[in-house]
């Protein structure tokens, strides 16, 4: 099986040949290889250099055509500072007050800001790779671009000030979502991680996220596999498991589960939802690849029925440890076969 | 509990008023702000003591929402709300200026390279709210900012929070610079999503806060001189 076979068996549930095994490489990929992260951020064949390299480095079965979390939030007019050892930050946000956002129009993902860079990125990286590996794309999900709109402290005050004008940017937030997601699909992505790490229950209640945020990312999931997207991957950070529950009727297909989530608990709560996770994101800066290698062995486990990709609990550090990333292919090859 | 009068007795709170203190804590953990401002007035201009029941209720409120974080039932958005009143409630009741800071000063802090200071916002409404005087440094703050301002204000605790890991080696520096500056007795607590995945043995502090009433729970120990 091909690293792309072997996700979308495991999403079906199917035996594949063995585990999946995704770290999530996003800007390590570049600082690894000695690239200038803004260089990395804003220029697509280096960006699908970098990942194609990390690929075979790292023994992925996914590249990313993922920038940074402000692509859109910049390309709708908030400023962004560029710094030389991290990702860009937001300077000055499009949002001064939630009703501003009758002002905003959906940027063309085509011309917007760095928006062409990730479609040009998907597109490089789906013909080099063509169906052998995944390349996944990204979409902020409807919180996070609220946050990424107004700033966080103002957005979850506007949800309880002003319910309203803060309902009507999440729809916003969806319709951009889908319209980015969309392009990115075109380009050659073929699937858009939904990353919504504002919408976990260690930001919002579960109630919140039951009422306001579950019915749009349904919409969201629908919109991008009714696109052609392959499956819809939900990437919340923190303590989901009050919320995972909620997912399947979300038409989420991959659960992604930060470090502090008991991989059989998630398990138990969404038996037919295939989940991705969980190794400590710290690990591979501070640990050791035999570190990795134990933990590995404990998820392993879990994994074994089926249904799980094995990956680092959430973006693996930019200063990550080259030997401890390269230990989660080599846990899968040791311990994640049939 | 009625407040003691000034012979020592308890005084009598006037038809209504014992009523006014549940009704407060209710408010607060409700994050209604402008209601919650209305019932400390009347609860403060009630009786002599009543600046001293408002100060109650406030520690009530943040003791409540500090069981529910326990409970893993605690998220940002509510700690917010109860945060944002608590305060509003406090700066009524004591204008700037005459808030009693009866467990110290700490300074708090984002460091250099991580402008994500939601976490850090909390943590001071938290601990202000619980009594403490909280000398914010803002995010983005160098490492010499933050010694200076312990310094200057004579602080008895340092906190850094941090969300993204470029920081843990900032926050290593803290402790030698720190003691270069004949400050080696103050208290240095980090927290935040990427703090939170180190021991304070690797950051090299004396604890690392699993949220911000786990800070406040350290700080007022050490005020008490427990370890």
């Amino acid at each position: 099986m091909n690293g792309l076979e072997r996700i979308l068996a495991t999403v079906r549930f199917q035996v594949p040949d063995q585990v999946p095994v995704i770290p999530q490489v996003f800007g390590h990929a570049a600082v690894a290889r000695g690239v200038p992260l803004e260089r990395y951020l804003t220029d697509p064949a280096e960006l699908a250099r970098c990942q194609l390299a990390a690929r075979e480095d790292y023994g992925s079965d996914a590249v990313f055509a993922l920038l940074d979390v402000n692509v859109e939030t910049e390309a709708l007019g908030s400023s962004l500072q560029y710094r030389k050892e991290g990702y860009p930050t937001v300077a000055q946000f499009i949002l001064e007050r939630p009703s501003d956002l009758s002002e905003l129009r959906i940027p063309d993902p085509r011309r917007a800001g760095r928006m062409p860079v990730a479609l040009e990125a998907a597109r490089l990286l789906r013909r080099e790779v063509r169906d052998r590996t995944l390349v996944a794309g990204c979409v902020l999900g409807p919180m996070t671009l609220a946050c990424q709109l107004l700033g966080a402290e103002k957005a979850l005050f506007a949800s309880v000030d002003e319910p309203q004008a803060f309902e009507r940017m999440l729809d916003f937030a969806v319709d951009l979502a889908l319209s980015f997601g969309g392009a990115q699909l075109e380009a050659g992505a073929h699937l858009c991680v939904v990353f919504d790490p504002s919408a976990s229950p260690a930001v919002v209640p579960p109630g919140f996220f039951r009422e306001l945020l579950a019915p749009r990312l349904r919409r969201l999931c629908a919109g991008l596999k009714g696109m052609g997207a392959l499956a819809a991957w939900l990437h919340i950070a923190g303590p989901v498991e009050p919320i995972l529950p909620l997912y399947p009727a979300c038409g989420v297909d991959i659960a992604n589960l930060d470090y502090c989530v008991d991989p059989g608990r998630a398990r138990a709560a969404v038996p037919g939802l295939c989940l991705e996770g969980n190794i400590r994101p710290l690990a591979f800066v501070d640990s050791e690849p035999r570190v990795i290698a134990q933990a590995c062995a404990r998820v392993l486990d879990v994994a074994r029925p089926g249904g799980f990709i094995l990956s680092s609990g959430c973006e693996i550090p930019l200063e990550a440890r080259l030997d401890c990333v390269r230990a989660l292919s080599a846990a899968v090859r040791d311990q994640g076969r049939p | 509990m009625n407040s003691p009068s000034p012979t020592g007795n308890p005084e009598p709170e006037p038809a209504g008023i014992e009523a006014d203190h549940p009704r407060l804590v209710a408010l607060l953990m409700d994050g209604d702000s402008g209601a919650a401002m209305v019932a400390a007035r009347r609860l403060r201009t009630a009786t002599e003591a009543g600046p001293i029941r408002v100060v109650e209720a406030l520690e009530a409120a943040m003791e409540l929402m500090s069981n529910k974080c326990t409970s893993e039932q605690f998220n940002l958005l509510e700690i917010m709300l109860t945060g944002r009143a608590a305060m509003a409630v406090a700066r009524d009741t004591f204008p700037e200026g005459t808030a009693p800071s009866t467990k110290g000063t700490v300074v708090i802090a984002t460091p250099e390279g991580d402008v994500h200071d939601l976490g850090k916002n909390i943590t001071r409404m938290v601990l202000s709210a619980k009594g403490f005087r909280v000398v914010d440094c803002g995010k983005d703050c160098p490492v010499a900012v933050m010694v200076k301002a312990v310094a200057r204000e004579e602080a008895f605790a340092l906190l850094v929070s941090g969300l993204i890991s470029p920081v843990v080696p900032l926050v290593r520096q803290l402790r030698p610079r720190l003691r270069e500056s004949g400050l080696a007795a103050v208290r240095l607590v980090a927290g935040g999503a990427a703090l939170k995945q180190c021991t304070a043995e690797a950051l090299n502090v004396d604890h690392v806060a699993s949220d911000a009433f786990d800070c406040a729970r350290y700080l007022e120990a050490a005020k008490e001189g427990r370890p």
